[in-house]
């Protein structure tokens, strides 16, 4: 069902909330677009929908329309051929069970993190990463994101899967987003740009409300470069100096006419009515493990305050071996020259 | 293809001028004739193919044979079809011719409740009801399968944090519909080839996926009839040994199959269309550049001009390409849900995504039953406990229990 004007209007109301973030649940919330819609009903064909809280009796849980950006990994992959409503289900059920153990934060590409992994080959058996998150992708108990750093002068990217059971612990240092969905172009910038370091604290931020978006703009090293940024019409890189050949043979191989096909939006996106449904499960549970988290945090607060913990349950944060916090096989032989190696899969 | 079995040649004249001596093996070919092969080679590219450059005819395998030297080379990639779009001519007509019907709306709904009396529900068979006597499992018991839907494909993770594909099958509504028995079944002509050198065994026809009858012919939904069951949309034969066998109307659930066992899994592979001879055989094809002329992706040659001066049967050539019946053998069971009746499949299954795939016990010898299965079939408890929702392989990481430490 292809509701122009409902996606529309729902995509308008997702960019204006965005910025508008609220950090409270929010249980009786109309959608934005409810008034638009009912002036189109008499358009559509009379489906009859029930309009969430305004029936009398039953209220239904909405989740915010940020949850799309936050939990995208929830959405399944858009091809229809391969969708199935109750696998989906039973995915998204085992999604929540793991992240009931484990906290996956909301993180964006821009934000660097800190992930601790089971690994037998590290000296405590816990290896941290720090890193830039360039790419996230996957959908479902296949989700990943890639952390990129420089370590003793090598670039280092380190994919990891975002439901793996070896992953001990995801912390987000820097909560933050960048002008670009794909950070891919560090790889052929300075290496001051992807560096950051190994014992990072988490950065407090004052507004909870409102992810920042960093609008940094990256300076790209001398050619020849991975790919060609200048077609990719980047907005978080310097402008990139190159002659004008470049730009008009960009201009040949461009698709402008991508923009205007809704059709092609339409099979890469789920509709919002599904989005709407998978959300509003999803939303509850989260906050219920929230929940239960908090009162743990408070619990184990207090309880610290009584007693001293030593050397219990080794906090792998605290754990900051110089050196040997990447596993050594990432480790090459350094050079001047920053170089990705193969993405180790976790 | 011919098949061959291993036999006592002392029964051959000594005297008798063979050019060699012969290899021991026999062979039926399809006018049902025995040969007794003198010479074989064996393929380079295959395993058990044997190309046959001599070969005897005999009446018998008793009886001191008659020579018959034939030397003809049996190519044994012969031009057998290898898919059909069209059901087998015995089948009754299925799907009805959709009429314009000018219905009225209160007549279509006398129509439903027709429909509705006709087939009430009816209970479900419990395990004290089962009109036979209970027979006891022993190893050469043939269970029955099961009829899934393949509804995609779920990483999991094993205990060591090794990560496994696994194919998420949802097995539907299942009932018997029908016991053929062996002796009658051996009479029928897909029997009588099946058991043409063995002993003869049951046939249970099994139904899945319930739909209204209106969409049917009168012919198939008549075959429901006994039974008092809303005509299903699939239907598939599954061969079991007589201790194994369910009264009609029995459901087959996810239970069915125990976690940690092997099962196989039959569908038809993902029908890929005309494809040429690159994707569909495996040719290398030719340079994408360095002056190549229109030979990019070609087959080339496709015979010598001297031996036989002809192209041979079986060469491959572009053509259809997937929609095949296959096998996958020996896939282990991680994981089963009894609430939504899903196995979880350690592999991949031939089909693609929401085809239906038939599941039985193994046929691997080495990973067959040690242990008596539910049989004939799993029957949930008659004092209403239910039964554990989710059962994991002892190997699996289950995603509520806490991260791997290793």
């Amino acid at each position: 069902m292809l509701r122009r004007a409902v996606l529309q209007t729902f995509r308008q109301g997702l960019a204006q909330s965005f910025f508008k973030r609220n950090a409270v649940s929010l249980s009786e919330t109309t959608v934005t677009h409810q008034p638009i819609e009912t002036s189109n009903e008499a358009d559509e064909k009379s489906v009859s929908k029930q309009k969430p809280g305004d029936e009398s009796g039953n209220t239904v849980v909405v989740a915010p329309p940020e949850f799309r950006f936050m939990y995208p990994e929830f959405l399944p992959d858009p091809a229809m051929e391969r969708r199935n409503r109750l696998k989906e289900k039973l995915e998204r059920i085992d999604m929540l069970q793991r992240r009931s153990v484990v906290e996956i934060p909301e993180f964006y590409t821009g934000s660097v993190m800190a992930v601790t992994v089971a690994d037998a080959n590290s000296p405590n058996k816990f290896a941290r990463f720090v890193g830039i998150c360039i790419q996230r992708g996957g959908s479902g108990l296949r989700a990943w994101f890639i952390l990129r750093n420089v370590v003793d002068k090598q670039g280092v990217e380190i994919l990891y899967e975002m439901y793996c059971p070896l992953i001990q612990k995801i912390e987000v240092l820097r909560l933050e987003r960048r002008l670009d969905e794909s950070l891919l172009y560090l790889r052929d910038a300075l290496p001051e740009y992807s560096t950051f370091p190994l014992d990072m604290e988490p950065e407090r931020r004052l507004n909870n409300s409102v992810v920042p978006i960093n609008p940094l703009k990256v300076k790209l090293r001398p050619r020849p470069w991975l790919e060609r940024w200048e077609r990719q019409n980047l907005q978080g890189v310097e402008d990139l100096n190159l002659p004008q050949r470049f730009y008009d043979k960009a201009e040949k191989v461009a698709k402008p006419w991508e923009k205007y096909d809704l059709m092609l939006q339409y099979r890469k996106t789920i509709p919002a009515e599904e989005q709407e449904k998978i959300f509003a499960d999803v939303h509850s549970q989260l906050q219920q493990q929230e929940f239960k988290r908090k009162i743990r945090r408070q619990h184990s607060a207090l309880n610290d305050s009584h007693m001293v913990r030593v050397g219990r349950d080794a906090n792998p944060n605290q754990t900051r071996i110089s050196g040997s916090i990447v596993p050594s096989c990432m480790l090459s032989s350094a050079g001047d020259m920053t170089f990705r190696l193969e993405t180790y899969h976790y | 293809m011919i098949k061959a079995r291993k036999i006592d040649v002392s029964f051959l004249n000594k005297e008798s001028d063979f050019p060699m001596k012969p290899s021991g093996y026999m062979c039926v070919n399809s006018e049902r004739k025995v040969w007794l092969i003198i010479r074989k080679r064996k393929r380079e590219s295959k395993k058990n193919f044997w190309v046959v450059e001599t070969c005897v005819l005999c009446t018998s395998v008793d009886q001191p044979c008659e020579l018959f030297f034939n030397h003809e080379q049996v190519r044994t990639m012969s031009r057998v079809k290898r898919r059909t779009t069209h059901p087998p001519y015995w089948h009754v007509l299925k799907n009805n011719q959709r009429q314009d019907e000018k219905i009225s709306s209160d007549n279509l709904r006398f129509v439903r409740e027709v429909i509705q009396d006709k087939y009430k529900n009816k209970s479900p068979i419990k395990g004290s009801d089962l009109d036979i006597e209970k027979k006891e499992w022993d190893p050469k018991t043939k269970r029955s399968g099961v009829i899934a839907r393949n509804i995609g494909v779920q990483h999991m993770w094993e205990k060591d944090g090794k990560k496994v594909v696994c194919t998420v099958l949802h097995v539907l509504d299942n009932h018997v519909i029908r016991y053929v028995p062996p002796e009658e079944y051996a009479k029928s002509i897909i029997g009588a080839k099946v058991f043409r050198n063995r002993k003869p065994l049951g046939c249970l026809v099994v139904g899945a996926e319930a739909a209204n009858p209106d969409r049917f012919t009168r012919q198939y939904c008549s075959l429901f009839n006994e039974v008092g069951l809303l005509p299903k949309k699939r239907l598939a034969r599954f061969i079991v040994t007589p201790n194994a066998v369910l009264p009609p109307c029995t459901p087959l659930t996810a239970g069915h199959f125990v976690v940690g066992q092997a099962v196989d899994v039959y569908g038809k592979t993902i029908d890929y269309g005309f494809q040429g001879v690159v994707k569909r055989w495996g040719f290398k094809g030719g340079p994408a550049s360095h002056g190549a002329t229109k030979f990019h992706r070609r087959g080339g040659t496709i015979g010598t001009g001297r031996d036989k001066a002809r192209v041979w049967p079986g060469q491959k050539m572009p053509g259809h390409m997937g929609s095949e019946r296959r096998f996958c053998r020996g896939l282990k069971i991680v994981r089963i849900n009894m609430k939504y009746n899903v196995i979880y499949v350690k592999g991949t299954v031939p089909g693609p995504t929401n085809s239906i795939v038939q599941i039985f016990d193994t046929l691997l010898p080495r990973r067959k039953f040690t242990e008596a299965p539910p049989h004939p079939t799993y029957f949930p408890p008659e004092d209403g406990t239910l039964p554990q929702e989710d059962i994991w392989d002892s190997n699996m990481h289950v995603f509520g229990s806490p991260s791997i430490s290793v």
